[in-house]
């Protein structure tokens, strides 16, 4: 059943079994497995089907430096199916040495193991439309398929037998609304969360206050309740709640918001590989009908011996805005900058302020390419625009085999990079706005540092090619672009100890009984992998903890239920 | 003793399986009942089903009918009502196991048992079904099936047409139109259900049995796993706008192109209505537990049940796993 929450009438209180925050991947995927086990749900969601400004204001805030991380407001939609309603629909699990403690990764290790998740990730795949849980070269095809680059020897520091798959990607609001729309799980468009209530003790949450952007306000009261607001909006709920401590819920020991992570990435050198057999850096078809593509992944063994995060790459066109590209669909794009969407026009086109020489320069290679760029429209509109399982991104097959190396790299966690609440400033509906003060480490730069020179040694010592970068600007190329945009990690960390974490290994927020955070929020280490996968996999074994909490208790919750509804 | 048993539409899709089944039991012997004069049989009857009189004497040489009529809505409806008429003009009870169908339920969505209402004021098929259902269900001794779909080798709708499509490329993911569970049965496990309600001892407690695999996939979920079995892969993603087209456009011209060229010969593609777009979107799942303890049904797996389907009619004979 999908309800506005204009139509709820005014200072009434709804009541559920689970409340859920957020109708996004992770919130969504949360109902429908709750819905399957028959738990009685309600979902809230601040936004409507469609963008809408005023709402989307509701997410504005500030950066500590502009440079580094782009507004709130960006890459995050508040609306039904949240952010998947912009986002690329990379998918790839985490690996196992992500849950492991790492000596050389300051505050690492998970309270869960690799094959804590691994059960859920199927399933998690499926509600991504990622096709089947494999994600590697062996597993996905049948047949043999092609090398990313042929003789890359067995013994190199990286693997390209590892896959990342694509989702369609899917619009999680659009595609699951029927179902939750026809099932018994109650989603309630346009509320949004304020403040949220403890009983006196301050061990329970009692209440949740609701309000609409036109001025309705009512109350929820849930046995449990699960935050899946994403990465910051959801320390800024916590925040926003005195809680038992005064300094926000979960947040006795200062470490909601804190441990903030993104992904560094950024498109860096000139990767010759003119005397290698054959290079692949395009897509491939699985039989489920997924787009599926090779990386470069660092070993976990070499990322043990260099003492280094995780780290992929994958082979990249070369930098759009440098016309010396002499190709006519880079050039295209980069005059086709202003029509696309922010979030992908930041690494695609931006940076670089553009001079007339240069523009012109653009204009002759997309005069001197017409069939290159008519082909790649034509596939463009066939496979992207037209298609529901849309081509992945822009493929350009240089005419020789010279790529630039696109990477993406773990960030470690550090106390110091944080959301904070800027007190003085509050939105509409009188939250206080966010202040986003993103940092990254001495380490996060070793990673990325030490990552490519093992693979610039790789290559040449296997007589594949070259691979030339400045190792001075390596910092400079892995922030140019700020944080990578839209991965919102670490502020509700999970963890063993209340003094260095917000969650414990179920996800329920030690300081409160019932009380539970789903999402990349809980993540304490970032990995290689984007977030979404593992944080629908994460939410998937949340409805199971609640699933089967619910089998013992629910007798008792119904009593206590009916007992209130009487004794109206 | 064996039992003699009346298969009224032996020439159908079921009816075919049910006999040769009743043929190689050990206990009983079939007696086919064709509408045209054909492949009968040895003791095989030809006789219009609508006829009440000459269903009343076949009845007289058998112990039990299993009614496998399928066709128009109006043959299913007055073949009920002969049946009906014959049955009542039968001297003692009779076993009759009859063939209604998931369609009585509508457009009933979530779990769906056998104590679930029947749909009221249906048209076509279903409403046809409820009919018959209701018309017969007097008899004591009748046992109503409502099977889900019927897959299996040469299974007209269910595996040849959903072959044709997939092949085609016409149907595979099909998003939030595939959403729907399949309620798939596999024609073995029908026929063994007809079995074992003609064995059944007439004092049993439920006379209505669902029969759908247990956790039957969702239609998404069939159509990939078949294109695999089949090779008709990469499994393409149908996007709506197409699903569209397909039900308003495509589905009314093949219509009136099967009309025109009917007795030519021709075999056009196969046209996917709207009916069947909201069947495949519509989130029904029967319920078959009565029929896994009273009819002892072990059902088959949706692997093992493709590998069946698709090695007796796919070209390149691929086995499916």
């Amino acid at each position: 059943m999908i309800i506005e929450a204009a139509a709820v009438p005014s200072e009434t209180t709804l009541t559920a079994d689970v409340c859920i925050v957020g109708g996004g991947a992770v919130g969504i995927s949360l109902a429908l497995a709750l819905l399957e086990a028959g738990v009685d749900v309600l979902l809230l969601e601040s936004g409507n089907d469609a963008q809408d400004a005023a709402t989307q204001d509701l997410y504005a805030g500030t950066v500590a430096d502009e440079r580094l991380h782009s507004p709130p407001d960006r890459y995050r939609q508040r609306r039904f199916g949240g952010s998947t309603t912009i986002w690329g629909g990379r998918c790839m699990p985490f690996d196992p040495i992500d849950f492991q403690p790492r000596d050389f990764i300051a505050h690492s290790g998970w309270p869960i193991d690799y094959r804590d998740v691994l059960p859920f990730y199927p399933e998690a795949n499926r509600l991504c439309e990622a096709g089947d849980f494999a994600y590697t070269v062996e597993t996905a095809f049948p047949q043999p398929v092609r090398e990313l680059i042929a003789g890359l020897p067995a013994d190199s520091a990286f693997s390209s037998n590892t896959l990342e798959r694509f989702s369609c990607p899917t619009d999680f609001g659009k595609r699951y609304r029927q179902r939750l729309a026809q099932g018994d799980a109650r989603v309630v468009l346009g509320a949004n969360v304020g403040t949220m209530y403890l009983d006196p003790a301050g061990r329970r949450l009692r209440a949740l206050d609701v309000r609409t952007l036109g001025g309705n306000r009512f109350r929820v009261q849930a046995r449990r309740y699960v935050l899946a607001a994403g990465g910051l909006e959801t320390a800024r709920l916590l925040l926003a709640s005195p809680g038992a401590s005064g300094r926000g819920i979960g947040n006795a020991h200062d470490v909601v918001g804190r441990y903030y992570m993104c992904h560094l990435a950024g498109t860096i050198g000139t990767l010759d590989l003119t005397p290698a057999a054959s290079v692949w850096h395009g897509y491939e078809i699985s039989d489920d009908g997924v787009y599926c593509r090779r990386r470069l992944a660092l070993r976990p063994a070499v990322q043990q011996r260099l003492r280094v995060g995780n780290f992929i790459a994958r082979l990249h066109h070369p930098r759009l805005t440098d016309p010396a590209h002499r190709t006519g669909v880079l050039s295209l794009l980069c005059l086709a900058g202003p029509f696309i969407p922010y979030e992908y026009a930041k690494r695609l086109t931006g940076g670089e302020p553009a001079t007339w020489r240069t523009w012109l320069t653009h204009a002759g290679n997309v005069l001197s390419d017409i069939p290159g760029i008519t082909a790649f429209l034509w596939h463009w509109l066939r496979h992207r625009t037209l298609a529901e399982r849309k081509f992945p991104s822009v493929v350009v097959y240089p005419r020789a085999p010279r790529y630039s190396l696109d990477f993406h790299a773990e960030q470690e966690p550090n106390p110091d990079s944080r959301v904070t609440l800027e007190h003085g400033s509050a939105d509409a509906l009188g939250m206080p706005r966010l202040r986003v003060d993103w940092r990254h480490t001495r380490q996060d730069v070793r990673t990325v540092q030490a990552a490519l020179a093992v693979l610039a040694h790789d290559v040449a010592e296997a007589g594949l090619g070259r691979f030339l970068y400045d190792p001075a600007g390596v910092e400079h190329e892995m922030i140019r672009y700020g944080a990578y945009g839209g991965h919102h990690i670490g502020t509700a960390r999970m963890g063993a100890d209340p003094r260095s974490s917000v969650v414990d290994a179920n996800c329920r927020v030690h300081e409160v009984d019932n009380l539970y955070v789903a999402g990349s929020a809980v993540f304490p280490t970032s990995s290689q992998a984007n977030p979404t996968l593992t944080a629908v996999a994460l939410a998937l074994r949340l409805a199971a903890h609640l699933s089967r909490q619910r089998a013992w208790s629910a007798s008792r919750w119904q009593a206590r239920n009916f007992r209130r509804q009487e004794g109206r | 003793m064996t039992q003699r048993v009346l298969v009224l539409g032996a020439g159908g899709y079921v009816g075919r399986h049910v006999v040769a089944a009743l043929r190689h039991c050990g206990w009983a012997t079939p007696v086919p009942v064709l509408r045209r004069p054909g492949s009968a049989g040895e003791g095989g009857l030809v006789l219009d089903a609508t006829d009440a009189s000459a269903l009343a004497a076949a009845l007289r040489n058998v112990d039990a009918v299993v009614n496998c009529v399928a066709g128009s809505p109006a043959t299913i409806q007055a073949g009920a009502q002969a049946l009906r008429n014959a049955m009542a003009s039968h001297g003692s009870a009779i076993r009759l196991v009859h063939f209604s169908s998931m369609a009585v339920y509508g457009p009933a969505i979530g779990r769906v048992d056998e104590t679930a209402p029947m749909a009221e004021g249906l048209g076509g098929y279903a409403g046809a079904k409820v009919a018959a259902e209701r018309l017969l269900a007097e008899f004591g001794d009748a046992i109503m099936l409502r099977p889900g779909c019927i897959y299996g080798r040469g299974s007209p709708q269910w595996s040849v047409r959903i072959e044709r499509l997939l092949r085609a490329g016409r149907i595979g993911d099909l998003g939030a139109a595939g959403d729907g569970c399949s309620n798939l049965v596999h024609i073995d496990d029908v026929v063994q259900a007809v079995l074992a309600a003609l064995r059944r001892s007439s004092a049993g407690a439920s006379r209505i049995f669902n029969l759908a695999m247990p956790a039957a996939p969702t239609w998404n979920d069939y159509f990939v796993a078949y294109a695999r079995c089949l090779g008709a892969v990469p499994v393409p993603r149908i996007s709506q706008r197409r699903l569209a087209c397909e039900g308003r456009i495509l589905a009314p011209l093949l219509k009136i192109g099967e009309i025109i060229l009917r007795g030519e010969g021709a075999r056009l593609p196969p046209p996917i209505p709207p009916s069947l777009l909201r069947l495949w979107a519509q989130d029904i799942r029967l319920d078959a537990a009565a029929a896994t303890d009273q009819l002892a049904m072990r059902w088959l797996p949706l692997a093992e049940g493709l590998t069946r389907a698709a090695t007796a009619h796919s070209q390149k004979g691929s086995p499916c796993d």
